[in-house]
Parts: C-alpha cells; sequence; structure tokens
C-alpha cells in the first residue's frame, strides 16, 4: 500500500529510470564492449561538469526562468582558473576559487537584472552567454592554456574509492539539491513561485530574492563546471562548454522539468545526464555516426516531452 | 457582540480610470462579521485588495486596532493580522495541500521542512473545515472547485488572524458546507476575530452577518445591523439610481424575422435547456450577477463552447444554417466582442487601421494581396461612421481611451457586415461620454436591422438601449422583461432569485460549479 503510492508519487522519476536501465540494456546486447571499464570510465569522466550545469538549469527552469548563459559562463571560468595559475602563478586551490567567483559574479549579474530590474532571463542570459564567451577568449588570449597534472588529480580516479573527486562532488550535489528542492522551505518556495507567482506573492512570498539567488546558484554551479573541465582537460579551453546550455535543458526536460515552471526534479534531471551520456557513447559504440547521434538524441527529447505531455494529460484527466 | 473597533476606514478613496472607491467610511468591532454587498463593479473587491496589500489606496486613513495601518505588499498585511481568502482562488498546483495551507510559515526543523507537523497542522485544519476526505499530501491539482475554496478557507484561518476578509467564500459550496463554514465563521467571531464577509447570496449574509454595508456605484450608501434589513431591502439600496440619459428611440418593430434560433441549448457551463428567438433589428440584453452565466451563454451563441445539447440555428432569407463553431458563426454575419477587450480582441502595439481590417475581407484586396489604398479608404470610412476619436488610422490602438478601442472592435465587424452582433460588456471600463456615444451606435445600427445581443452588468444600460432583456441568475434562463415592463428592481431581484433560492435548492443539485470563480 504504502510502497505503492510512493511509486504513484514518483512516478515520473520511475518512468525515467526504467528508460535508463532499458537503453543500457540496450546497449549492453548490441554493442560488445559497452559493459566495459573503458566505457565506463569515459561516461563517467563526462558528467561532472554537465550535471552541475544541469542542477543550476533545473532550479532555474523551476522557478519559470532560463539560464542560456551557463556554457560559456563554463568556458570562462575555466579560462580564469588556467590564467590565474599559470600567467598569475596562484596556487591552484586559489586559482579555482577565483573560477568559483566568477560564475558566481555572472549569475548574480543575471539575476539581478532578471529579478530587480523584471527583464526577460532569456534575453540576458542570452546576453551573458555572448559577453562570456568573448571575456573567456579575452582572458585566455583564444588560446588552450595548459595547466599541468596537478589539477588533472580531481578527475583522475581517487586511490581505492575507484571515482573521481569530481564526480563524487557532482553525485552528492545533486542529492543536496534534491533534498533542498523538497524538504526546505526554500525548495517549496521556489516550485510555489514557477507554479504560480501571483499567488506566492499573494502568501507573502516576494519572488525577487528567489529569482536572483537561483540565478547566481546557476552561475555559481557553471563556475564549478568549469573547474572540473579544465581538471579533464588538465589545460584551460576557451572553447570548452559550447552548447553545453542545450545539453542541460535537454537533460532537465528529460527528467520531467517543464519549461514553464514550478515542476522538476533533480534527480529526475541527472537521470536525463545519464541518459545523454548513455546515448552519446552507446550509440558510437555500435557504429553509428556522428549526424545520426545527433539527429537520435534530438528525436529522444521530443519524444520525452510528448510523452511527459501525455502522461500528465492523462494523471489529470483520471 | 460589539466591542471597541477593530478596523476603522475612513474617507477612503480609490481611482483606476474613473473612481472606484468615494469616501468610504467603514468601522468594524471586535467579535464582528461584517458584510459588504453591491452589485458588480461596486467597488467591493477593490476594497478587499487594499485591505489585502494588492492594492494601494488613493486617498484615505485606515487603522488597525488603534494603529495606521498602510499595507505595502500581502507581507505587510499578514504581518498586521488580516488574513484573506480572495475571490479568485490562489492554490499552487504543483504543491500538496497541506504545504498549500502552510505556505506563509512552513514549520520547519534545523531548515528541514518538519512534515510530520505540517500534514498535522494541514489535517487539522482540514477536520475543521470539512475537507478530512482527503489526504494532506496529495497534489492540489486533483481537488474539485468547491474543495480549492475550503483549501482557501483553512488556509486563510491557519495563522492566528484579527481582521479575516472572506470574498465569496461560498460561491462554489453545496449548502451543507456554506452552512458548515458559517458555523466556523461564528465561532472565530466569538473568539474575538472581526470578519468582512462579502457575497452574492443575500440569504446567507442576513444569517451570518451581524451588520451590513452596502456599496454602489464606490459608494458606501448605508450600514445597517443585519436583523433590521431584508434581501428586498438591500436590493433596493444597491440599485437606487439611474444616471443615464435615454437617448432618442424609435419604435420597436416586432413583427420582424427570426434571425437566430436557439432550442434546448445547454453547455457543461449553462446545465439547464435555453430556448430563445432573435428576430432582426432588436437589441436584447442579458443581466444576470457575476457567474449568472451571461458570458457562456454568448459564447455558446458564438460557437466558442462545446454545446452538449440543442441547437443554434442562423435564419437567412428563409434558410436555416446550424451554428457548430465559430468559423462558422462569422461566416453567417454573426459577430463576437468578448468581454475582455485587452485579450480577446485588441492587436496592441499595432495600428487602428490593421486592428479594424484584421479579418481582411475580399473587398480591401486585390489579386489576393492587401490593397493599402483600399483598406485605407474602407477605414477612413468606418472611422467617420463610429466617430472614432483619434490622430490618424496608423495611431497604436492603445494610445486610444477604451471607449475608441471598442468602436474600433465593432468596425472590425461592421466591416464584414455582420447582421448579429454579439456584445459582452461592450461598455466597461468607459467613461459616461463614451458610453452614450456607443448606446447611440447600438441604436443605429438596430435602425438599419442589425440584431444585437448585449450582456451587461449595468442593469441601468440595459433598461436604456434594449428592447428586452433576458434575465439569468445561477447559470439558468430565469425571466424575460419586454420593454413596457422593464424595472431596474424587478430585474435586480430576478438576477439574485435563484443564488437566494439555491439556498433551499442546493442540497439536491450537489453537482453545481460556481463560475464566478472560473
Amino acid at each position: 500500500m504504502n510502497i505503492w503510492r510512493l511509486m504513484r508519487r514518483n512516478a515520473e522519476d520511475n518512468f525515467i529510470v526504467a528508460s535508463l536501465i532499458l537503453l543500457i540494456l540496450f546497449f549492453g546486447f548490441s554493442s560488445d564492449n559497452f559493459f566495459s571499464v573503458i566505457t565506463l570510465t569515459t561516461i563517467l569522466n563526462q558528467l561532472p561538469a554537465l550535471t552541475f550545469v544541469t542542477v543550476g538549469m533545473t532550479l532555474v527552469l523551476i522557478v519559470a526562468g532560463i539560464d542560456l548563459s551557463v556554457g560559456s559562463v563554463m568556458g570562462f571560468c575555466a579560462a580564469v582558473v588556467g590564467v590565474a595559475a599559470v600567467a598569475w602563478g596562484l596556487p591552484l586551490w586559489m586559482a579555482c576559487l577565483m573560477g568559483l567567483g566568477t560564475g558566481l559574479l555572472c549569475g548574480a549579474v543575471n539575476g539581478l537584472l532578471v529579478a530587480y530590474f523584471s527583464l526577460p532571463s532569456f534575453i540576458v542570459t542570452l546576453g551573458m552567454l555572448e559577453m562570456a564567451r568573448g571575456l573567456a577568449y579575452v582572458t585566455t588570449g583564444s588560446q588552450t592554456m595548459y595547466i599541468g597534472s596537478q589539477i588533472q588529480s580531481l578527475a583522475l580516479p581517487l586511490p581505492g574509492i575507484g571515482v573521481s573527486a569530481a564526480l563524487i562532488s557532482a553525485i552528492v550535489l545533486v542529492i543536496t539539491a534534491q533534498f533542498v528542492l523538497t524538504r526546505t522551505v526554500l525548495g517549496r518556495y521556489l516550485v510555489a513561485i514557477g507554479s504560480n507567482e501571483h499567488a506566492a506573492r499573494m502568501s507573502g512570498i516576494d519572488p525577487r530574492p528567489y529569482r536572483l539567488m537561483v540565478l547566481a546558484v546557476s552561475g555559481a554551479l557553471a563556475g564549478i563546471a568549469g573547474i572540473f573541465n579544465a581538471a579533464y582537460l588538465g589545460s584551460a579551453d576557451p572553447n570548452a562548454g559550447i552548447g553545453l546550455e542545450l545539453s542541460a535543458i535537454a537533460a532537465a526536460v528529460i527528467g520531467g522539468t517543464s519549461l514553464m515552471g514550478g515542476r522538476g526534479s533533480i534527480i529526475g534531471a541527472f537521470t536525463g545526464v545519464l541518459i545523454i551520456a548513455v546515448l552519446q557513447n552507446g550509440l558510437a559504440q555500435i557504429g553509428v555516426s556522428e549526424p545520426t547521434k545527433r539527429l537520435i538524441t534530438g528525436a529522444v527529447i521530443i519524444i520525452a516531452v510528448v510523452i511527459d505531455r501525455w502522461r500528465a494529460k492523462h494523471a489529470s484527466s483520471s | 457582540m460589539t466591542g471597541s473597533a477593530r478596523l476603522t476606514i475612513s474617507n477612503l478613496n480609490k481611482a483606476f480610470a474613473a473612481p472606484v472607491l468615494i469616501g468610504v467610511n467603514l468601522k468594524i468591532a471586535r467579535g464582528e462579521v461584517h458584510a459588504i454587498v453591491g452589485e458588480n463593479g461596486a467597488g467591493k473587491s477593490t476594497l478587499v485588495n487594499i485591505l489585502a496589500g494588492n492594492l494601494r489606496k488613493d486617498g484615505g486613513e485606515i487603522s488597525l486596532d488603534g494603529n495606521i495601518y498602510e499595507p505595502q505588499g500581502p507581507r505587510d498585511a499578514y504581518t498586521a493580522g488580516i488574513a484573506c481568502a480572495a475571490q479568485e482562488l490562489s492554490s499552487i498546483e504543483t504543491l500538496s495541500v497541506a504545504e498549500n495551507i502552510a505556505l506563509r510559515a512552513l514549520p520547519q526543523k534545523n531548515f528541514v521542512i518538519d512534515r510530520g507537523a505540517l500534514n498535522a497542522n494541514a489535517l487539522k485544519l482540514m477536520q475543521r473545515v470539512g475537507l478530512q476526505n482527503i489526504d494532506p499530501t496529495s497534489s492540489t491539482e486533483a481537488l474539485s472547485l468547491a474543495d480549492r475554496q475550503l483549501l482557501e478557507f483553512a488556509k486563510a484561518i491557519s495563522f492566528d488572524c484579527q481582521l479575516l476578509i472572506l470574498d465569496e467564500p461560498t460561491a462554489a459550496l453545496t449548502a451543507p458546507q456554506a452552512d458548515h463554514l458559517h458555523s466556523i465563521i461564528a465561532d472565530l467571531a466569538a473568539a474575538g476575530k472581526s470578519i468582512i464577509y462579502i457575497s452574492h447570496r443575500l440569504d446567507d449574509v442576513l444569517d451570518v452577518a451581524d451588520n451590513v454595508s452596502v456599496l454602489r456605484d464606490g459608494e458606501l450608501v448605508v450600514t445597517t445591523a443585519a436583523k433590521q434589513t431584508s434581501v428586498s431591502d438591500l436590493v433596493e439600496e444597491m440599485t437606487g439610481r439611474n444616471q443615464i440619459t435615454s437617448t432618442a428611440r424609435r419604435d420597436y418593430v416586432s413583427d420582424a424575422g427570426v434571425v437566430l434560433d436557439v432550442t434546448c441549448l445547454t453547455t457543461n457551463d449553462l446545465p439547464h435547456p435555453i430556448d430563445l428567438t432573435f428576430k432582426s433589428g432588436e437589441i436584447v440584453g442579458l443581466a444576470g450577477l457575476a457567474g449568472a452565466g451571461r458570458s457562456e451563454l454568448l459564447s455558446a451563441l458564438f460557437g466558442l463552447v462545446p454545446l452538449t445539447g440543442g441547437t443554434v440555428k442562423r435564419m437567412n432569407n428563409g434558410a436555416a444554417h446550424v451554428v457548430l463553431n465559430a468559423g462558422q458563426a462569422v461566416r453567417n454575419g454573426i459577430a463576437y466582442l468578448g468581454e475582455d477587450r485587452q485579450s480577446m480582441g485588441l492587436f496592441p502595439g499595432q495600428s487602428l487601421l490593421t486592428n479594424m481590417m484584421v479579418p481582411g475581407s475580399a473587398d480591401i484586396r486585390t489579386l489576393q494581396c492587401i490593397d493599402h489604398k483600399r483598406e485605407r479608404d474602407a477605414g477612413t470610412k468606418l472611422v467617420e461612421k463610429l466617430t472614432i476619436r483619434c490622430q490618424n488610422l496608423t495611431q497604436d490602438i492603445r494610445q486610444l481611451s477604451g471607449g475608441n478601442q471598442q468602436k474600433a472592435l465593432i468596425a472590425r465587424w461592421l466591416h464584414r457586415d455582420s447582421d448579429i452582433l454579439l456584445l459582452d460588456e461592450p461598455t466597461r471600463g468607459v467613461d459616461v461620454g463614451t458610453k452614450n456615444a456607443i448606446y447611440d451606435l447600438l441604436i443605429s445600427l438596430r435602425q438599419k436591422g442589425k440584431t444585437i445581443i448585449m450582456a451587461s452588468s449595468e442593469i441601468d444600460e440595459l433598461t436604456t438601449v434594449c428592447d428586452r432583456i433576458l434575465v439569468l441568475s445561477d447559470r439558468k434562463l430565469v425571466r424575460s422583461f419586454e420593454r413596457n415592463d422593464f424595472s431596474e428592481q424587478d430585474i435586480l431581484t430576478a438576477a439574485f432569485s435563484e443564488f437566494t433560492a439555491s439556498v433551499e435548492n442546493q442540497s439536491t443539485s450537489d453537482s453545481r460549479v460556481a463560475s464566478p470563480l472560473r
């Protein structure tokens, strides 16, 4: 009885997890080496950056906003880390802190303009997308900067555990964010604002600080993604994260987050990240060409939304 | 039940385009249930919104327990101890029932929501208001309208307020539910809370309130003890005005042909079958309170909502066409102007000309392309014909006054040569001078044989312009008045009839859904 109710309440999440498992099984059987250590590490290595950005994106989407700047901000933050560590010779922890601060600052600027100047987040973050990318090129002189093996240790499997510090922190973030969203007043307020801003305001909730905060958090998470991206590559690439915002939106949407706001799940979005990563690698394993891969990934996003709509309609009519 | 004053309002003023509240004085004691009644647009909701912190007053003074009360937002109202259950329901669908009730102050322990306390508190309140059959953890989405209204009430009494404002709290409720709600109100009053109670159901009002104030056109005309007044007295106080100067009329030709024949019409919103015929060259008014079904009937005639029974037939030179959807209605010469000009008619940011010519009928096209010269000529003619006041045809429609915007929309349909005009609140938000101009326009159209069916919440407007008035009450067509027996008071009594009668009838028709809350 209780389990049934729990399953029904989490029906959406269950459905996505089931799709993920089916996908893994499919690739496992149709490819000889999908279940190999190399494939697994490839997939896991791709995860942290996208996960961080997707968690931020999901929070922004829940308050009925959007953050298009995350990919560029990530590239810019990676560039800052590179310049601080190499050109200025700062200790690595300080360089990373500067990367994080840069992301937070970009996000706060977005948030300030959206929340307190009532500008549409689509436009503001579109502007930030261009600006941050430009700044990334300026800081690095449009060159990839080699940082060194020291930063790579973040992305390498930790001895004895077998997974990287980056992956662990991504998973910790997912769990924390899901908890905050479902179990704290802050999380419930975000849902309330995204679902019905007028009603939220009538209940005495001022939406502005929450909108500001969510975009600032999204920027900071993009900053962390930039650090991990630099760690993964061992260098700061000013082109890092091009188009990442679209993957993040796709992952969130596959995970059942509504672009209209008020509805979303961090766990679901993380499953969306996994689905995209498995799809990318699985399709490559079974020898699907790059153009076809993109075609299939695109179709999966649309199908996910169609199914979600259909389910929502079905649920409300029953 | 009287004590020292909790709320004192003196000389309160508020205006939007026109004054909405004029010098309102009101005093409410501790433990008093004070009802406010009035026709649609009398200013009740504005008063509530000012007290709830959603609107700022223009002038006057409000004091609460002797302190000046000037809310800057809903939060100030809450901290001052004012709770408000608004007329439009404000549940947040993606949150649970319990979360909705406690949204203002979610209980937490170490920064984490205390689910146990949250659900237990909610359940207590839900049992109190009669929602005990609902799981507090379930989503609000699935709740019926009546349950949502009770949820709104539970939310309002969820904290220890001093003044509770209830705006149409029983509109969606069945009689037993409403009775239960009234008993809670009595308990709250006995505990020293003050309550402002707003309702169309005058019987309920007399039942539950200690004192009743009547608002008419933004002015508070009288405050009496509920025991010393009656439904008919209240109705008389609510009307009692006649400002519109009747414009010149010519005789009504009663032997004109039928142009629209409605038989046994029902829709989801109008459960009681309606039979009507409309003739050419007449103006028919639809009267009724908010939620009585006026707009619903008009949109059904235009084919905007699917019929659940009956037919709408357009009679044209002996031929009958059944109107099933809006496209057929338009092709058969039926035009419709929605209640909300801004969202249902205007194309803001576009020119007056574009707004008038949107349907783009054949006579302004050359080789299928819009002929700008002919379009301008046609536009100029319409502007002259309807005396639309504008700088030029390319002026942004938003810069025109409400009345002229309305005329532009009428022009749009005249240009298509529509014979039947369905107008929902054609003079809403329009000043008196322009109102009279619109009346003149309607009457001149009638003289040319057009049929006009107009819904209005202003009865004096209907008695001025119409040849016939149909009264809807609680989604039922209750009476029809011919021009020579128009009486504002009879019409209003008819408009209230089902709402007052429904208190007795309701227990047998539990399925009713009130449309004011749509």
